[in-house]
């Protein structure tokens, strides 16, 4: 099972025969992503709640921290739905959490893009080369 | 202590500067990852995150212009720094 899958990724990856449940498993990894997101949101913004005193800076926050709080729960019972995310199942998660990171893994070992990607050269002149820029 | 009620105490400012610029990345990052999603209902939730996430930088940057080293906002970003 684990040959196949590290295989499959090491075979070929632009023939789409090799790209089953390569949706499903994106998908996943931006939902991880937007979860962890919204997590950290709520932290950081009940972490600036506990440092301010101005009225008007606290109501926002507030404010804000309850919006967040909600896209959480939201993203979390999305996430629950699809079964991309197992809170009442470690097991399941373990899974999860172990195939996703030898998937990432090897999807790091790629090499997706060209070893030059400055821009340099694109344009002949840049728009604020009279203030230096050209020089930064 | 008029001015003192206007503006927002130092380390205020600062919690507001770290909100902003996460909420800034947040917005950036849930617009930009709606382009490579496949799940519709994933997407929409991200496109929900990034209609409130416009708004709380509106109201943030509000807050924030009370700065006490608020300032006026160039219309381009800052001159380069050269050598």
């Amino acid at each position: 099972m684990t040959l196949d899958r590290v295989d499959s990724i090491k075979m070929d990856y632009v023939d789409p025969a090799n790209s089953l449940n390569m949706p499903e498993m994106a998908d996943m990894t931006f939902a991880m992503d937007f979860l962890i997101r919204v997590k950290e949101g709520v932290r950081n913004t009940a972490t600036a709640l506990t440092e301010t005193v101005s009225p008007d800076a606290r109501a926002l926050l507030r404010t804000q921290l309850h919006q967040s709080i909600a896209l959480h729960q939201e993203i979390t019972d999305l996430m629950v739905r699809k079964k991309w995310f197992h809170p009442y199942d470690l097991r399941e998660q373990y899974q999860l959490d172990q195939l996703s990171a030898e998937n990432t893994v090897e999807i790091g070992k790629l090499k997706l893009f060209p070893d030059d990607t400055r821009r340099k050269s694109m344009f002949d002149r840049t728009p604020d080369e009279h203030i230096g820029g050209n020089m930064a | 202590m008029i001015n003192q009620q206007q503006m927002l105490a130092a380390h205020e400012s600062l919690e507001i500067h770290e909100v902003l610029n996460f909420k800034t990345l947040c917005l950036a990052k849930s617009k930009l990852m709606q382009g490579l999603v496949f799940d519709q209902e994933l997407k929409d939730l991200m496109q929900k995150d990034v209609q409130q996430s416009i708004q709380a930088i509106a109201d943030l940057q509000a807050v924030y212009a009370k700065a006490p080293f608020q300032a006026p906002v160039p219309e381009f970003r800052p001159t380069p720094i050269l050598k």
